[in-house]
């Protein structure tokens, strides 16, 4: 097998050395396919390539080594494909936002970069984006391709500034062996809050630490209890908050009514950070997660026993979150045509499918929701229509940090220092108005 | 007549040309440090303080803004009460509400904790006891790990389900309870800090000559009179150094903060090191020009506060250069 594989590679060395005095210079191109993660296939494709090459470099978040392995199999089948474009894969290890906004500053953005929903604004407002239509034309691709939920986050005056490559929505977990302990029946997509606290009720034994729900003070958790009661967290210019409407505190109220009644609990009630890992242990019944909670619990916690739902519709109906990632263009780069072909090849179906079977992320096109891997997925399958279901992008407008803090703060005054909910939520929702005056 | 002058002349011409010589060996040898600190430091803390006149969120070029960034920071309105009705007036009381309370609440209790402890310390390593060794290597061992790592292993302590709750019999949420999670932090940075001020306390100790001791033995003094006629004034210079160190690194305070509760909850424990960070980096608007404004001001706190310091221990005795 060596042998073969050092004769392989000698033969392309000498197919390069031989070809070296033609104009155009070939390149050998390694590809590497993880298949079943322990056999690594090595083939050596040697190929034709133009002697000028286009520089794409593209920087996101290194979320796992898994992950990123996928992402450059993908980037080198993109490079097999078409020999004109280099890619350089430049992950941005620890701060991705602050190293990302500095290197703007500098001007030395990388053409390709993530961009998540939350920070968009702020990249809208100063203009540092290249609007993708264009691009998108003479490809081909349309807007209608994608979930319109998040192809229109991305979009802003009219035009598309990022292509979605992935997203998630949030799911309410439920721990099956709790609920038959219980003798609970399992929650349907078709539940509501009264069967949600109900069941919360019936769930807990404070005395062992076992809570029915999980409600974290947490901005990326409570706002969907708030769509669900018909209200916003913003007005939809995002020039003033709704955090002190009626809607919101109704919404808060019932929220934290589960840690005052012992039928639910905070992470750190229990001694951890994120519910997620509480969940794991069997601790919390019942939490709100995304799609990231199936591969932690895979890993972590095997032998869970659990199920997905959509979250339980609220008075005024269905009502969830978006997190959604894209891939954006900078308005610096020398190769934008290069860049949009990286892009197009990395949310076209066939990749998206590869991502999705993978199990990391949820596709953003449309035409994927069909597909056996959701039928054979259940879990996923309800984080996947979540986004079809009444859902909104995480992300409020310039002052979205803000809005994030003053969230967790109604809610943390509400839990640490008993609080009333509507004196609570007045004070964010006046310091968030704070905020959004001094933007001016 | 002219001679002596000439030879004198002479001779220093000789030696400015030597002292030249050596002038330039000396700054070949600092070039390269001397390089990197204009670029780095000289620089970088010009271009901060030009920064701190602009409104500046990273995407866009800085927009010259006066003084409002300091205006901003400072909030001088909100020292005031306002009438019911008035307008909130536009700046961020977070600096003068949280992070400058705190700040100097971290610093007052921190640095006589830290000082005292590590004093105690250095006093007992410096007897003939048994394992004197291992216990000093044991006293400096959290100052040579990162302080990142103490501060995870501090979350784990302090959990509420954590080793201290279940050695003391408690029900505390040390780090999720606005009246507790300002001193957990304290604590770790006292436990990190005093091994380091220990090992200087205890070379301190042991630059004092043997013959003070053995005079004071001889004159009849007791442990105690010993300990405050002898050594404390005799390490009046290390405790200056000490309690300067420790007061800046306390009004620097940040890492602990990152790590253990990046500033919260409610506010509780952010200082106004995590302020500028919170302002340079974390919000969604960035906003570089009040962060550098404040660190300015930071820089100026510091400033002052050694200066105060400085005549308080000197007005109590000399101090050595």
């Amino acid at each position: 097998m060596k042998v073969l594989r050092l004769t392989l590679f000698i033969t392309a060395l000498v197919a390069l050395l031989l070809a070296a005095c033609a104009p155009a210079t070939p390149q050998v191109i390694e590809k590497t396919v993880e298949v079943e993660k322990q056999v690594v296939v090595t083939q050596e494709v040697v190929k034709e390539v133009p002697a000028e090459r286009a520089v794409v470099r593209l920087s996101g978040w290194a979320a796992s080594p898994e992950e990123t392995a996928l992402l450059q199999s993908l980037l080198l089948d993109f490079t097999a494909e078409n020999p004109d474009i280099v890619v350089k894969y430049e992950p941005i290890t620890g701060d991705f936002w602050a190293t990302l906004k500095t290197s703007i500053a500098a001007g030395t953005e990388p053409d390709i970069y993530y961009m998540d929903i939350f920070q968009f604004p702020a990249f809208v407002q100063d203009d540092v984006m290249l609007p993708l239509d264009d691009f998108m034309a003479k490809t081909g691709t349309k807007k209608e391709e994608f979930i319109p939920s998040l192809i229109d986050a991305f979009s802003a005056n009219g035009k598309v500034y990022g292509i979605p490559k992935d997203f998630n929505t949030l799911g309410l977990f439920y721990n099956k062996d709790l609920f038959a302990k219980a003798g609970v029946a399992e929650p349907t997509d078709d539940w509501t809050w009264d069967d949600l606290k109900a069941a919360a009720q019936k769930l807990s034994d404070p005395a062992n630490n076992v809570y029915g729900l999980g409600v974290p003070a947490d901005a990326g958790r409570f706002p969907i209890f708030v769509f669900q009661n018909g209200g916003a967290i913003m007005t939809p210019d995002f020039q003033d908050t709704l955090l002190d409407a009626p809607e919101a505190i109704e919404a808060g109220k019932f929220y934290t009514s589960f840690r005052a009644e012992k039928i639910g609990a905070i992470p750190a009630d229990v001694g951890e950070g994120w519910q997620g890992t509480v969940f794991g242990k069997g601790q919390f019944a019942m939490v709100y997660e995304g799609g990231w909670l199936i591969p932690y619990l895979k890993q972590q916690f095997p032998n869970i026993n659990y199920g997905v739902v959509t979250p339980p519709a609220g008075p005024e109906g269905e009502g969830n979150l978006i997190f959604t990632v894209a891939y954006v263009i900078s308005k610096n780069s020398k190769n934008p045509e290069a860049a949009w072909r990286v892009i197009n090849y990395l949310t076209s179906e066939a990749a998206q499918k590869k991502v999705m079977e993978s199990g990391f992320a949820l596709p953003t096109r449309l035409s994927l929701q069909e597909s056996d891997y959701l039928k054979t997925n259940p879990a996923s399958a309800a984080i996947f229509r979540g986004a079809l279901q009444g859902a909104r992008p995480f992300m409020w407008g310039l002052v979205g940090s803000d809005v994030n803090d003053q969230m967790t703060k109604a809610l943390e005054r509400v839990y640490l220092e008993n609080m009333s909910v509507e004196e609570s939520f007045k004070q964010a929702a006046e310091a968030i108005r704070q905020k959004l005056a001094e933007l001016k | 007549m002219t001679t002596p002058s000439t030879t004198s002349m002479i001779l220093t011409a000789r030696q400015k040309a030597r002292r030249r010589r050596e002038a330039l060996t000396a700054y070949t040898f600092l070039l390269p440090y001397l390089f990197i600190f204009l670029i780095f430091t000289v620089f970088s803390i010009g271009y901060a303080f030009y920064l701190s006149f602009t409104r500046y969120n990273l995407l866009s070029p800085p927009q010259w803004w006066g003084l409002e960034g300091y205006r901003r920071v400072l909030c001088i309105e909100s020292w005031f009460p306002r009438p019911e009705n008035a307008p909130k007036p536009v700046c961020d009381d977070l600096f003068i509400r949280k992070a400058l309370p705190n700040t100097f609440k971290y610093t007052a209790i921190v640095v006589p904790a830290q000082t005292l402890i590590s004093l105690v310390l250095a006093f007992a390593m410096d007897q003939k006891i048994r394992f004197r060794r291992l216990f000093r290597t044991i006293f400096y061992l959290p100052s040579v790990t990162s302080s990142v790592v103490i501060s995870l292993i501090f979350v784990w302590l302090f959990s509420p389900l954590g080793v201290i709750n279940q050695i003391f019999h408690l029900k505390i949420n040390w780090l999720n309870d606005p009246r507790y999670a300002f001193y957990t932090i304290m604590m770790v940075n006292i436990f990190t800090t005093s091994g380091t001020l220990m090992l200087i306390f205890l070379a301190g100790l042991q630059d004092i000559p043997i013959t003070l001791y053995e005079a004071a033995a001889i004159d009849g003094a007791n442990k105690f009179q010993i300990f405050r006629y002898i050594t404390i004034p005799m390490l009046r210079p290390v405790i200056f150094f000490v309690v300067t160190v420790g007061i800046i690194g306390c009004f620097q305070v940040f890492d602990q903060i990152y790590v253990m509760t990046a500033g919260g909850p409610l506010d509780s424990t952010t200082t106004i090191a995590y302020l500028i960070y919170k302002w340079a980096f974390r919000d969604t608007t960035v906003k570089m020009g009040q962060a550098s404004a404040l660190a300015f001001i930071l820089a100026l706190i510091i400033f002052v506060v050694t200066m105060l310091q400085r005549r308080v221990i000197e007005g109590s005795g000399s101090v050595s250069q």
